[in-house]
């Protein structure tokens, strides 16, 4: 290893990537928009679902039990129809997500002491807002029961309407939410997108850097010429790595300042496994731009191999323990999900290295063997 | 003489047609990286992804261990909650929920049956890992509506009241359906949404790919050269390349969604593939203007990722409109995904006809129009 061939790599490609304007602004500016358009982009607050009523009864209770509703901050009114077939309409439009349909004698039954049916249709083309929106449902429905209940029960048994409350709901869960307190979409997705943008962009840079030689030819010149093949790889990735290492720094920054996400744990810590994730994809990165000569191929495969899994498969988005059996083999087989584990250790739990250096290891490892197969897979006389 | 010039104009655009064609079929790398995304891709991002409740893991300190606390911790069941078993403390408790082992601690006090029988009201403890969002808000939901379920039954069997006496109480019975999706399968959003992210960053890519290739090649001197104009040029690209997404979307849909998963195809077939084949031509417009600014690959692919990111964030797939910032709202307008994204569930799931989707198609045209025509204007002004 010559330190000063390395250097001259380094120098050249540097100047090759200054020169190059729209490419080097891209370089900094994709990981910042990146995380700005996927941080406030993707929400998993359910709030304000679009719901509409057909109400058959219109009595004092009906209106009262739709008024539970429409106070909620969870729904938001859009007004009530005449027919069945006015709500099928909307819900087809995705004018309203929720439908509720309140029968006649609604009133007269419950007055009367007998129970009721009430229908609510809910748009499940996303199931995970369905649930959600079928859990708040539920919940108001449950607590306008209780205190039908507590009313019925009141008068039969003869005891307060207090007691009586208390009878028919006699536990309830106190939910502590560990980690993010207020339950802010943006504090997890924020911090864990990090793992996200760091998992795409430094592999991209390299396969354009590494490819591009390779596609217009002038890899030829290094074939040719005394440099070894580690000196041409760290020459090479060198300046990509600065780049990518200068953007930790900026998208940390960005969490903590835009989306007021917490940090608690410990800085150094986290620079430095970040600055050992970056090393792990700039791998990838290498080793994909050795397997493919074109670089809209690059670009593809390097969508195929980072984006996908790192969004579904890291436990960003739904927890390992959701994913399938074959889901998790590739969830441990990629260095995505040990960073994310990182990530929000260091972020939103405030851990160290005791709790979190299994995780370490392992993108030690992912980095080591990554490299290596790099290494293997590069030829100064490649077969054609 | 007119028709002849009509049947010229048609065989130089067949010949350019194939050329492009047989360009894209010499390149096996990208070929088989777009048969990837139209499959495996597709299936794995529904086959491996729930954002729903299955086997979240809990464990329980259970300070009463006395029948009513069992029969607890028993409601808390498969498929929803995976019970861990008990712990006696609650440090060793947090350490596992630290670790990520256990998603939520379940704490039931002392005297839980006694203050049960009293008609004393109790509060449990739950805490819950909140670093994925998404599954803290499912788990705080369910166990709420769980607890509620097993007091309110708890109760009224102490009260007398027997699940057959329960028609002869004021209760509201919550009739629910779920439209669209009735069983609410993960994989029929996701794999859905995954091909129409798919359909947009290739209509983008490839056709910016096959115009810039030009430019870098130097082949397009040789091509203005020629008696073909600019639109002759450039709409083969988009057409040969539309021609092979339309066919990989019908592998797509009929050999990989329906098989794998049964999603349906509520509407009509070939309604989906038409505005399929709208979508194409109006984001290939995008992939041409962005072509005419760039001057080779890597700026290209710099540039679909970074248009790419607001198209899906816009597009609703991922936040339903009503869950978005007043701002963004609007700007979903300009996001031709969305429009895409209305149809296509619109089509595939609640079987929506023209009827109701007129206004998105005609959004679509409109929009798509603008781009196309920009796309072009853009590319001629610049090849003169």
């Amino acid at each position: 290893m010559n330190r000063k061939r390395i250097w001259a790599v380094a120098y050249k490609e540097w100047r090759e990537i200054l020169r190059d304007r729209l490419f080097f602004s891209m370089a900094f500016l994709l990981p910042v928009l990146m995380l700005m358009v996927l941080g406030w982009g993707i929400s998993f607050d359910v709030e304000n679902i679009p719901f509409a009523v057909l109400d058959q009864d219109k009595s004092r209770l009906s209106r009262d039990f739709l008024h539970r509703f429409i106070d909620s901050r969870y729904f938001s009114y859009r007004g009530d129809v005449q027919k069945a077939e006015q709500l099928d309409t909307l819900l087809a439009h995705s004018d309203i997500r929720f439908a509720l349909i309140i029968p006649d004698k609604f009133q007269e039954k419950l007055l009367a002491g007998q129970s009721t049916a009430v229908q609510s249709i809910i748009d499940g083309v996303f199931p995970y807002r369905a649930q959600v929106a079928k859990g708040y449902v539920s919940a108001i429905i449950n607590n306008f029961n209780a205190h039908l209940l507590a009313d019925f029960i009141a008068r039969t048994k003869g005891i307060s309407r207090e007691q009586a409350l208390a009878l028919v709901n006699p536990v309830h869960v106190q939910p502590r939410y560990l980690f993010n307190q207020a339950l802010r979409s943006s504090w997890s997705m924020a911090s864990g997108l990090m793992m996200l943008v760091l998992m795409i962009a430094p592999p991209m840079l390299t396969v354009l850097g590494v490819v591009r030689e390779k596609e217009n030819g002038s890899i030829y010149n290094i074939y040719a010429s005394t440099i070894s093949r580690g000196e041409f790889i760290l020459g090479k990735l060198l300046p990509y790595f600065l780049i990518s290492c200068i953007n930790i720094l900026i998208l940390w920054c960005m969490v903590i300042v835009m989306f007021d996400a917490p940090f608690k744990g410990n800085p150094l810590f986290y620079f430095a496994v970040s600055v050992l994730y970056v090393i792990c994809t700039t791998g990838i990165g290498l080793l994909i731009s050795f397997l493919v000569n074109t670089q809209v191929a690059a670009v593809m495969l390097t969508m195929v191999i980072t984006f996908i899994p790192a969004m579904l498969y890291s436990g960003l988005m739904m927890p390992l323990a959701s994913l399938s059996d074959s889901a998790q083999l590739q969830a441990h087989a990629f260095p995505a999900m040990y960073y994310l584990r990182l990530t929000w250790g260091s972020f939103l739990k405030g851990l160290g290295w005791d709790a979190l250096w299994g995780n370490v290891v392992a993108l030690m490892l992912y980095a080591g063997l990554l490299w290596i197969i790099a290494y293997l897979n590069f030829h100064k006389r490649p077969r054609q | 003489m007119s028709l002849h010039r009509t049947a010229l104009w048609w065989r130089r655009m067949a010949v350019m047609i194939i050329k492009e064609l047989k360009q894209l079929y010499r390149d096996p790398v990208l070929l088989v990286i777009i048969a990837y995304f139209f499959t495996a891709d597709v299936y794995l991002a529904g086959d491996g992804a729930k954002i729903t409740l299955y086997n979240a893991t809990f464990v329980v300190i259970d300070h009463d261990h006395s029948a009513a606390s069992r029969e607890l911790i028993y409601a808390f069941r498969t498929p929803y909650f995976d019970f861990q078993g008990e712990l006696a403390d609650v440090k060793s408790a947090e350490k596992l929920l630290n670790n990520g082992e256990v998603l939520a601690i379940l704490d039931i006090p002392d005297h839980f049956q006694h203050d049960l029988l009293q008609g004393k009201p109790v509060a449990l403890q739950l805490r819950l890992d909140a670093s994925n969002m998404s599954l803290a808000t499912l788990m705080s939901g369910y166990s709420a509506e769980l607890v509620g379920r097993f007091g309110q039954n708890y109760s009224l069997q102490r009260l007398g009241l027997s699940a057959e006496l329960r028609q002869a109480v004021p209760l509201i019975d919550d009739r629910h359906r779920v439209l669209y999706n009735p069983n609410q399968t993960d994989s029929w959003f996701m794999s859905i949404s995954e091909l129409l992210t798919v359909i947009t960053m290739l209509s983008m890519m490839l056709p910016a790919a096959a115009a810039v290739r030009e430019k870098e090649r130097g082949t397009i001197e040789q091509l203005m050269v020629s008696p073909l104009t600019p639109i002759q040029i450039l709409l083969p690209k988009v057409l040969a390349m539309g021609l092979v997404i339309i066919g990989a979307v019908a592998v797509c849909l009929y050999g990989v969604m329906q098989p794998a998963f049964h999603v349906p195809i509520q509407g009509s077939a070939g309604l989906f593939f038409a505005v399929t084949a709208l979508y194409v031509f109006a984001t290939s417009g995008i992939g041409l203007f962005i072509a005419s600014i760039s001057r080779n690959l890597g700026q290209v692919s710099m540039l679909v990722l970074l248009i790419i990111m607001p198209i899906i964030l816009l597009s609703g797939a991922w936040t339903p409109p009503e869950a978005m910032p007043a701002g963004l709202r609007y700007a979903m307008y300009i996001s031709p995904l969305s429009y895409f994204i209305e149809m296509g569930y619109g089509i595939l799931l609640k079987g929506a006809a023209i009827e109701i989707l007129w206004d998105s198609l005609l959004g679509l045209t409109v929009l798509g129009s603008v781009i196309f025509s920009l796309g072009i204007w853009r590319f001629r002004m610049q090849s003169g």
